[in-house]
């Protein structure tokens, strides 16, 4: 008999909170536009997220938030969904950037409803988005935060060469997170980074920096699930830590990460083997998306630098277009032009942080 | 226990039921399957909740919540199916729950403490096991005295048996009866509930008798005999226990030569059966009688020995090709090794059978229905339908069902393990029935059995066990029970 | 007495005989006293509490958006019914042998990863194989099957020969089957990219219109997925094989003493339902468009979440194809309808987990012992 009303009271619970949860998010009905993000589980995407959320509450803009979990055929299925209950406008952040394929399927959606579309952060070719005439790329332009990131690692190298110079052979050794196998954004970050530093250390008349494992010729450690996740990183560092040291003489003395995530997992690791914290030595990490974790390490004196993708000014945009596109005047109008590329995109442009502006 | 009620959904468990139990005494509970005795049990130790009467403890009303509250009060059930922790050690099992602390501020197991505590008791009791060996290396009657020890440890003023001797060879159930003997003498009242008439008559006091949830009578066992108790608890004269034999035993069908097992308990026996022949095995337990019929089936895998069928040489590697050529096995352990307990009476009769109700592929349920309801008509199963789920049986009717799932394979010879365990005086006799009228139709038939009488009453020939070989083989009309036992002593 | 009864039912329609149950069934409940009455009503209503909430669900979804009843929202639940069936389907069989199987998502990422990398169009810049003209699309269907068949030979073995619980097995074959994803994904031209560029064969053959309702089409693999279903009752339900899983799930120790060959219907199961996650594979290149190595990733949890709603029971040797259909549908119309009222997506994963709780402690509760 207890074991029934247990039952009950489960049962009752759950009618409650479906009800409950259903009433809630009542206010908000009506016309609404429907955001898919890739993942909640991102710290930059959830900072956009929080963004875009005051953003379109403040537009008076109903809105419905979709998480994709990291799967494509999730996000796929919920734009059918959200078709399906008449959503006025898709807002997508697409999962898969691998192939054109998942892009041009939701592309295909939308026409077949008519209904306007706007991709955002994680890139989509031009030749997609200029398939359909209602569609429009709001992101940034990926390359160049791979290029301000190696431009900021090699002055931040030759300003203090010998320091970092750990084992004093002359060369800087690096480790290079990737996050993800065959996402653009970790390509081009993976890439320019180092290139670019390259570039200018030779010109300064430095050798190139040196991969801290030889015999990995990719140059990058990738985190296995694609998650550029923090935990994944960490587990690497810690693994390099045990193998590499100041003793062994071959000390980690750079790490290049593609996210703050990733840096901050990495620095974890340092920390835990003596470097990056109160009164041990400083191993120079560098990030990108300037995190409020990266920026307070950055302030700390632990981290050294990252690319500050401006979350807030990307949800600023989206909700612009937004409002722009629903109160049927041009999609564009109101935004910068300099930050508008070609018509079909529009770039935030990135910044640097290095503790030095800090207010 | 006074004028107990209860009641379930659509029937009258118990109507009335009392019981009365002196200290120093053992009292026996009898009554066939269902005649309410597990139901008052359950209804003392608060698996169920009473509708109605009194539970008086030494002039107290009490009311259990669970059997644990019971225990407390000095009130122990000693199951028919023991629940214990096998992996754990025997003074675990008895302090379980309320280990001895080393002290209240240091709340760690005392182990010295505990194993010394047990190893008192156990000899208190003339029980002769290590406190530390693990459960599972103990027989089931070594259990069943951790069991009655652990009981004793709780001061128990009241202990029941619920058929102790069920899974107990002979010699086995007189170190039992020594230590009721003692549990009396301590002034411990026993309720005893059992179906065999022997030892009831032997070690009870007084009897009760219940049928259909009622008191039917209670009376010093001195003035009851056997055939009385009987017609007490079936509510009328029972002609004879046994019934009449008609069947022919002809050809030599089967025989085993030299069979050993890879299980060291069988080594080296030698049988024949004839058709039409009902051959008895009697034993101890662990003298290798389920083994040799599992060696046979081919469940178990034999290390030595041939297998002739109507002359042929045969080898059974699994079950599959002994149920081809015609043999089948009712096993000892129904619901371990039995019934499909979550499926229904027609999927547990036709698993066997399954090519018989196949055409192009497919089986027809229609067919199945059929031949599973011939079977419950024939046996006079007692269930609403055939898709009535196996698990809402009584043990006789679910080994009815299990007869009738190998008679659907048309087997010619039959291993039956116990066919009568767990099963109640008037489903005894239809199924000693049953067993002769396959005897008669020509089948061959090994029965292996506990119980003496059963086997002095139902077969042409006993063979008896020993050591996992066959001592010796007599005959039920001229052998004595003192024969059977020297025989089955004889490899020890 | 009771054959003339018989004869009059079979006389008399089907109509007929459910009417008079009916009323049978009415009159006894009222004959019932009181108490008992309340209790009938109560287990009804436990016993029937996933339906119950469900229905009151769609009636409340159906008043609050009328929309969630409009054609293009029924079709949009069926379709993902539709393309989550078939998994499901396969690992129901494993539950019902008391077992489970987590490396389903896995293998349907890889049977989907070899169906589509051989189906892309030919010219297409980034193909695997760049030489391999596009292939007939049933000879994929075939091959994927048997690749997924291979994968539960796989699982089978391991659990039938060594007695090892199915979860050890398939947590450990979900981690090789995904190593052999990430491998695939590297083969020829492709390097680990998403496979995409189908072939429009593949994508007709499978997501093309069956027919429309209301101008909405119908995708094929609805009728995929009801030929499968039928496929599956007939094999639960009318062979052998079906009846010895029941047996081996009921009670593998009596199934063997039985004579079920249970080594071999253990195999069976797993086989099947690989072959079922193959399917799965194929249909969902076809219905997504694109192949990466996330693909089915953490499909078992709803597939098994399905089953579990739709009563097929950890106990063992009991379920029903029409309850994991049910399941399935059940589970999209949960997740569907919370997007339709627009509830916020992290208090969506704390009512699934809330409603898959809720329905396994409802089906444990039937095989506890009554008091």
């Amino acid at each position: 008999m207890k074991r029934n009303l247990i039952l009950y009271i489960l049962i009752f619970a759950v009618c409650i909170l479906t009800v409950g949860t259903a009433l809630t998010s009542c206010g908000r009905r009506g016309d609404e536009v429907s955001v898919f993000y890739y993942t909640y589980s991102d710290t930059y995407i959830s900072g956009v997220r929080s963004a875009m959320d005051a953003g379109l509450r403040r537009a008076g803009v109903g809105y419905h938030n979709y998480d994709a979990g990291s799967n494509q055929t999730t996000q796929t299925e919920q734009v059918d969904t959200a078709i399906a209950k008449g959503t006025t406008m898709l807002i997508v952040n697409i999962v898969d950037t691998g192939s054109d394929d998942a892009a041009r399927t939701i592309v295909e959606k939308a026409r077949a409803a008519d209904i306007p579309l706007i991709f955002f952060n994680r890139s989509v070719s031009e030749e997609i988005v200029k398939s359909y005439d209602k569609c429009i790329f709001i992101g940034t332009d990926y390359e160049a935060a791979g290029h301000m990131q190696g431009e900021m690692i090699a002055e931040n190298i030759l300003a203090n060469y010998d320091k970092y110079d750990i084992n004093g052979d002359g060369k800087i050794s690096y480790v290079l997170f990737k996050g993800q196998q065959g996402n653009a954004e970790a390509e081009a970050r993976t890439k320019y980074s180092v290139e670019d530093c390259n570039a200018l250390l030779s010109e300064a008349g430095r050798p190139e920096l040196m991969f801290y494992d030889k015999n990995n010729k990719n140059g990058y450690i990738v985190d296995q699930d694609g998650n550029w996740s923090n935990a994944a990183a960490n587990n690497s560092m810690k693994t390099i830590l045990s193998g590499y040291s100041e003793a062994g003489g071959n000390m980690v003395e750079l790490v290049i990460a593609n996210s703050d995530e990733m840096a901050l997992g990495a620095i974890a690791a340092l920390a835990e083997a003596g470097y990056n914290k109160e009164g041990g030595r400083v191993i120079p990490v560098f990030g990108v998306d300037a995190t409020e974790g990266a920026v307070a390490k950055i302030r700390d004196g632990f981290m050294t630098g990252t690319v500050k993708q401006d979350g807030v000014g990307m949800a600023e945009a989206i909700v612009k277009v937004t409002e722009n596109i629903l109160g049927d005047m041009e999609a564009l109008s109101g935004i910068d032009e300099a930050m508008v590329i070609g018509g079909w995109r529009i770039n935030i442009p990135y910044s640097l942080y290095t503790g030095d502006d800090a207010e | 226990m006074t004028g107990i009620c209860k009641s379930f959904p659509g029937v009258k468990a118990l109507d009335m039921a009392e019981l009365t139990l002196m200290p120093g005494s053992v009292h026996a509970l009898m009554g066939e399957n269902g005649a309410g005795k597990s139901t008052l049990m359950k209804c003392l130790f608060g698996v169920y909740r009473r509708d109605d009467g009194s539970v008086l403890l030494s002039g107290r009303e009490v009311e259990f919540k669970s059997s644990r509250e019971a225990l407390e009060a000095g009130v122990a059930m000693v199951h028919q199916e023991l629940n214990q922790a096998l992996k754990l050690s025997v003074a675990d099992n008895i302090w379980l729950g309320r280990y001895p602390k080393i002290s209240r501020y240091f709340p760690l197991v005392d182990e010295k403490k505990m194993q010394g505590m047990t190893r008192e008791l156990l000899s208190g009791l003339g029980i002769r096991i290590s406190p530390t060996a693990k459960m599972s290396t103990l027989s089931v009657s070594e259990r069943q005295m951790v069991e009655i020890a652990k009981a004793v440890s709780y001061g128990a003023r009241v202990i029941v048996f619920d058929e102790p001797t069920s899974s107990l060879s002979e010699g086995e159930a007189q170190k039992l009866f020594g230590i009721i003997g003692k549990l009396k003498a301590d002034g411990c009242g026993i309720i005893y509930i059992s179906h065999k008439m022997a030892e009831i008559m032997r070690i009870c006091d007084t009897v009760t008798v219940m049928r259909d949830g009622r008191h039917i009578a209670t009376a010093p066992s001195s003035e009851l005999t056997t055939d009385k108790i009987i017609s007490l608890m079936v509510g009328r004269e029972l002609g004879s226990r046994f019934p009449e034999r008609k069947n022919k035993p002809g050809e030599v069908l089967f025989e085993a030569r030299g069979l050993s097992g890879v299980n060291p308990r069988l080594k080296d026996a030698t049988l024949t059966l004839r058709e039409g022949e009902i051959l008895g095995i009697a034993g101890l337990d662990g003298s290798g009688r389920t083994e040799l019929l599992e060696g046979i089936f081919g469940l178990t895998e034999l290390s030595g020995g041939e297998m002739y069928l109507s002359g042929e040489k045969i080898r059974n590697r699994n079950p599959r090709e002994a149920i081809s050529r015609g043999f089948a096995l009712l096993t000892e352990e129904r619901r371990r090794t039995g019934i499909f307990g979550i499926l229904d009476i027609r999927e547990n009769s036709t698993v066997s059978s399954l090519g018989k109700f196949t055409s192009f592929l497919f089986l027809r349920d229609s067919k199945r229905s059929e031949a599973t309801r011939e079977n419950i008509h024939a046996m006079k199963i007692k269930t609403p339908s055939e898709r009535a789920k196996i698990s809402t049986l009584s043990g006789g009717n679910q080994q009815k069902v299990i007869l009738g799932r190998w008679l659907l394979t048309d087997p010619k010879v039959l291993l039956l393990d116990e066919p009568t365990r767990g099963v109640d005086v008037g489903a005894k006799y239809e199924i000693y029935t049953l067993i002769g009228k396959l005897a008669e139709a020509g089948r061959g038939i090994i029965v292996v059995s506990s119980e003496m009488p059963e086997l002095l009453g139902i077969c042409d020939r006993i063979a008896v066990m020993s050591g996992g070989r066959i001592a010796g083989e007599v005959d039920p009309g001229r052998t004595t029970q003192e024969e059977i036992m020297t025989l089955a002593a004889k490899y020890i | 007495m009771p054959e003339i009864n018989e004869d009059r039912e079979r006389n008399d329609g089907f109509f007929v005989k459910l009417l008079s149950g009916a009323r049978e069934r009415i009159d006894g409940f009222r004959s019932l006293p009181r108490e008992d009455k309340a209790r009938r009503v109560r287990e009804f209503l436990l016993n029937n509490a996933m339906y119950i909430i469900i229905i009151t669900a769609v009636i409340i979804i159906a008043i609050i958006e009328p929309r969630f009843i409009s054609w293009a929202s029924i079709i949009n639940i069926i379709s993902l019914t539709a393309a989550k069936l078939p998994i499901a389907l396969g690992i129901g069989g494993a539950i019902v042998l008391t077992g489970t199987d987590i490396s389903a998502g896995r293998a349907v990422g890889l049977t989907a990863c070899i169906g589509a990398s051989l189906l892309q169009m030919t010219g297409y810049s980034a193909k695997m194989f760049p030489n391999l003209s596009t292939m007939p699309v049933f000879i994929v269907l075939l091959a994927v099957m048997a690749v997924g068949a291979v994968i539960g030979l796989i699982n089978g073995f391991f659990v039938a020969k060594f007695k090892l619980h199915p979860f050890i097995v398939t947590l450990s074959t979900q981690l090789i089957i995904y190593g052999a994803i990430l491998l695939y994904l590297q083969i020829g031209n492709n390097g680990g990219q998403t496979l995409s560029g189908l072939d429009s064969s593949y994508l007709d053959f499978v997501s093309g219109p069956l027919f429309r309702v209301a101008g909405i089409a119908v995708p094929r693999y609805v009728l995929f997925s009801v030929i499968i279903t039928a496929i599956m009752w007939v094999i639960w339900n009318k062979t052998t094989f079906g009846k010895n899983m029941f047996a081996v799930g009921a009670n593998e120790e009596a199934a063997n003493v039985s004579g079920v060959n249970v080594f071999k219907t253990i195999v069976l199961v797993f086989v099947l339902a690989g072959i079922m996650y193959g399917i799965t594979g194929f249909i969902e290149g076809a219905r997504i468009g694109s192949i990466a190595s996330y693909t089915g990733q953490n499909y078992e949890s709803d597939a098994i979440a399905a089953c579990v709603i739709g009563g097929v029971s950890f106990v063992g040797g009991t379920g029903k194809i029409s309850g994991i259909v049910i399941g399935v549908l059940l589970l999209q119309i949960i997740f569907v309808g919370l997007n339709f009222l627009s509830v916020d997506q992290n208090m969506l994963y704390i009512i699934k987990g809330a409603i898959i709780l809720l329905a396994c402690a409802v089906d444990m509760r039937k095989y506890l012992v009554k008091r």
